[in-house]
């Protein structure tokens, strides 16, 4: 039960000119799970270290419960971190990894014991204390490293790339797993990722973080709908930026007059939808019709996507292949841009 | 980490001062004595400096210049031998799977932790029947006991990272078995030979016991003219010699200072110097 | 057959030098060398050995030689690597001070502690100076003494940077990461060394104090500059018997060459089982 919030945490190391990390500022709510996303190379694990207390901010502060916590010793901050690489003590048995935290803090061993099994059993691997972590699948591997990191009931856990290293079919039952074990213990959570999608299938609020600095920190369907910009909206996948400027809900530009949702950022900038967002065809709802011609056709398997040229613009569109089965580039066809679907960035 | 207290700091600083001062200390009297003409109990640094010892180490009559080219001229043939047959061997552990492959290794292994003196009395009651004792050529064979291994073992490191692919993509471009070896092996080899042969050279370049005892008192290379200088007391030749004799190592340090990751085999190699 | 080819030659240098030498030694230890002549082997060099009380005084001595020098060089060497593997500044400095001695051979360091520690040696003229001594006789015997004390320093001397070179790469290839997860888990700076940096770095030094322990059983020439006449050194009195004008002496000097290789066999054994396999790279 911590609420965890990071003021203007900046790190610059030794000789370096540049911050890894500048001025980060967030706020974590009790029991929340939080992603920081980034790029390697971002800053993102210099966070984690920082508030586990494995390196020291240059400046800023991070609180707990409003407390500041830079003072503290890593082994009396009750936070956990568990590594990407799970980082099982190759010498020890399952169970002695997952009891290492009891042990350091001087628990009776009967006592130990019992709670071990409890932990082995909650991750799901009940029958395997007395293996050694190199006979462990890597998915087995994250299950004690998690076990290992809960069973000293941490106020704060941080996890480095938890799904990462996982096969995609094992992804969801780990992200399953984490999130049950998060909720039943309402441990605040920390998990960095470079990777989108694992932040967006686990985490309740994810903060973008591009060259050191925090771009968004959003709920995970923000970052598709509403970016604040072009970089955060290209991190996600987005291909249509087109100049333009909004006047109310009313955009006009490169590719003729549309109608915006509400709320959208005014003035000049750039208009941004995402490719499979958009619909083939008129839709007589809406205003929004573009017409455009076939400048080329990619076949993915399960979509096909479509670059399409409207004046002088292009614009990209994910659709269903049974749809576009007899196109061909040279066509003209009719696409609907839905207002909900489109997103004003100012420059 | 956490930021270090002061003590904490200091007393890592310290530690460090005693434990360099400690490690250049015995080289200290040595240095010294070499420039002392009489350095009596209870002087604490020499009363008179004097050039003599080095004078006489390199007159002709002292035998000390004689010394150190037969001592080079003896590792320089231990080291390229052990080049030439440490390599093959190399690239076959390196690089291949076989049976009997860890009783090879073990082989190998053996000569670097069993010491010269369990091996060499037996080889010089061999040696006599055959003639090598006593000759320049026998005290360079023995030396390959302690320099072949490392030689091998550093190759069997380079080979065990190297892609034979390359070889066959040059092979596959025209190129005969000679001109791949030495176009497309050799360069991707070479820093392990490098390395290896300089480990080669200083282990051999330190050899006392064997060359004492198959060289029969006829070969006196620099570590046993030192040894004798040291024994009969001749501390300010002594001095000057023991410097002439470490100058070798101190810049085959220089030039491999950053191959010298304790991960390398070659290593190894400083535990027989 | 190609990696017979390959491995021919350096195999044939190592089985007949190393392997035939031992070989060798071990027939004629037991007195038995047909080509000369000597066909009925027997212990009388081995009982020899084993009834003298110069040999067990000098076995003694030796083993008290490797063990305390392998031990205090293995401690030494933790603490220092510890050191080295923190960033400050000046390490390179420091850092190819600790190797230069890896360089310097045995010999010239033997001769470096005779000049320091012997009864008229540096240290000796220092105490005269701190008015703690008047003459070199007053000056505790740390050379040529029995308990071996400059032989001893000498070895810790030179194998402080052969193993803390060994643990150092040992160290930066775990990384730091492990002793982190440990602090995060709640361990103390000292709990973290005990429980976990230290079992990750004990096969490493273990393999390098085996070496040390081998090489200082049997090293000739420190002992024959730094100890005493007796009981001597192991491979001193091995030499000496060797060398003795009476011919018979030869096979007991085997028999000594023999309970050293012996030894090292089972220090080969300890290293091929805690070494994680460096031959394969």
């Amino acid at each position: 039960m911590t609420h965890v919030s990071i003021k203007e945490l900046t790190k610059v190391y030794p000789g370096a000119t540049e911050p890894s990390l500048d001025r980060l500022s967030l706020e974590i709510p009790t029991g929340e799970l939080t992603a920081l996303l980034g790029p390697s190379g971002c800053g993102k694990t210099t966070t984690m270290k920082m508030i586990a207390g494995l390196l020291e901010p240059t400046s800023g502060d991070v609180t707990f419960d409003g407390r500041s916590v830079l003072r503290d010793k890593p082994e009396h901050r009750g936070v956990v971190m568990v590594f990407q690489n799970y980082l099982l003590f190759p010498y020890m048995s399952v169970a002695d990894n997952v009891g290492f935290g009891l042990k350091m803090r001087k628990i009776d061993p009967a006592e130990i014991k019992r709670r071990v099994g409890e932990m082995l059993e909650m991750v799901k691997l009940p029958d395997l204390g007395d293996r050694k972590p190199s006979a462990l699948s890597g998915g087995q591997q994250q299950r004690v490293a998690l076990a290992r990191a809960l069973i000293v009931q941490p106020n704060v856990l941080l996890l480095d790339e938890p799904l990462s290293n996982l096969d995609a079919h094992l992804r969801f039952e780990m992200r399953d797993l984490i999130r049950s074990l998060q909720q039943d213990m309402g441990i605040t959570t920390i998990f960095v990722t470079h990777d989108q999608e694992e932040a967006v299938v686990l985490a309740d609020r994810v903060a973008l973080i591009l060259d050191g600095k925090m771009k968004q920190y959003d709920a995970p369907d923000a970052f598709y709908k509403r970016p604040v910009d072009e970089a955060t909206a290209r991190f996600f996948g987005g291909h249509n930026f087109i100049e333009g400027s909004a006047t109310g809900t009313r955009y006009e530009g490169a590719i003729g007059t549309l109608q915006l949702p509400e709320g959208v950022p005014q003035g000049p900038g750039k208009l941004t939808f995402r490719p499979e967002n958009l619909a083939l065809g008129a839709d007589p709802s809406t205003p929004n019709t573009l017409t455009a011609t076939i400048k080329d056709k990619i076949y993915l398997g399960t979509q096909t996507r479509l670059k399409l040229s409207v004046g002088s613009q292009i614009i990209d569109i994910i659709t269903n292949p049974n749809q576009v089965e007899t196109a061909t580039p040279g066509q003209t066809l009719t696409v609907t841009l839905p207002p909900e679907a489109l997103w004003m960035l100012n420059s | 980490m956490h930021q270090e207290p002061v003590l904490t700091r200091s007393f890592r600083v310290l530690t460090g001062i005693v434990l360099i001062t400690w490690l250049i200390l015995p080289l200290i009297p040595l240095a010294i004595w070499s420039f002392a003409k009489g350095w009596f109990f209870p002087d604490i640094l020499p009363k008179t400096w004097s050039l003599r010892a080095w004078e006489y180490a390199f007159s002709d009559t002292s035998g000390v210049i004689d010394s150190l080219w037969l001592t080079i001229g003896i590792s320089l043939a231990a080291t390229v031998l052990s080049i030439l047959v440490g390599v093959p061997a190399g690239r076959a552990l390196g690089m291949y799977k076989f049976r009997g492959k860890e009783a090879v290794e073990l082989m190998i292994l053996a000569p670097t932790i069993v010491p010269g003196i369990a091996v060499v009395l037996g080889i010089h009651s061999v040696f006599i029947s055959m003639g090598l004792n006593n000759t320049v050529f026998g005290v360079i064979l023995v030396h390959l006991i302690p320099t072949l291994p490392y030689m091998v073992l550093v190759m069997a490191g380079i080979f065990a990272n190297y892609d034979p692919a390359f070889e066959a993509q040059a092979r596959s471009l025209g190129a005969s078995a000679f001109k791949t070896f030495w176009y497309v092996t050799l360069p991707a080899i070479m820093p392990g030979i490098i390395v290896g042969g300089l480990f080669a050279f200083l282990v051999s370049w330190s050899q006392y016991i064997l060359t004492l005892l198959i060289g029969g008192g006829r070969v006196v290379t620099l570590p046993l003219l030192l040894f004798n200088f040291a024994t009969s007391g001749r501390n300010d030749i002594t001095g000057a010699i023991g410097m002439i004799y470490i100058l070798p190592g101190i810049i085959i340090l220089i030039l491999t200072a950053k191959h010298l990751s304790g991960r390398s085999g070659a290593v190894g190699g400083f535990g027989q110097i | 057959m190609k990696i017979f080819l390959l491995l021919l030659p350096a195999m044939s240098i190592i089985v007949l030098l190393f392997f035939g030498g031992l070989l060798i030694g071990l027939m004629r230890s037991f007195n038995y060398m047909p080509v000369i002549g000597l066909t009925d082997p027997d212990f009388s060099a081995y009982v020899a050995v084993f009834t003298d009380r110069e040999f067990y005084l000098s076995f003694m001595l030796t083993f008290h030689i490797a063990f305390t020098s392998t031990v205090i060089s293995s401690i030494l060497a933790i603490g220092a690597a510890l050191l080295l593997r923190r960033s400050f500044a000046g390490r390179a400095i420091v850092n190819f001070l600790f190797q230069l001695n890896l360089t310097v051979p045995h010999l010239v360091g033997a001769i470096g502690m005779l000049y320091l520690f012997s009864q008229s040696g540096s240290f000796a003229r220092l105490a005269a100076e701190w008015g703690m001594i008047t003459k070199p006789s007053d000056f505790p015997a740390l050379v040529f003494d029995p308990y071996a004390i400059g032989i001893i320093l000498q070895y810790v001397w030179k194998e402080i940077p052969f193993i803390g070179v060994i643990i150092l790469a040992n160290m930066q290839s775990i990384g730091e990461d492990y002793e982190s997860v440990a602090r995060s888990l709640g361990a103390s700076k000292w709990q973290t060394f005990r429980y976990v940096l230290l079992p990750l770095i004990f096969p490493g030094v273990l393999s390098a104090s085996v070496m040390v322990f081998a090489f200082t059983f049997g090293a000739y020439e420190i002992p024959a500059i730094l100890g005493a006449n007796f009981p001597a050194a192991l491979p001193v009195l091995a030499y000496r018997k060797y060398t003795d004008v009476d011919l018979a002496a030869r096979p007991e000097a085997m028999a000594m060459a023999i309970v050293i290789a012996i030894l090292s066999a089972v220090m080969i054994y300890f290293y091929v089982r805690y070494s994680r396999r460096r031959v394969r790279g």
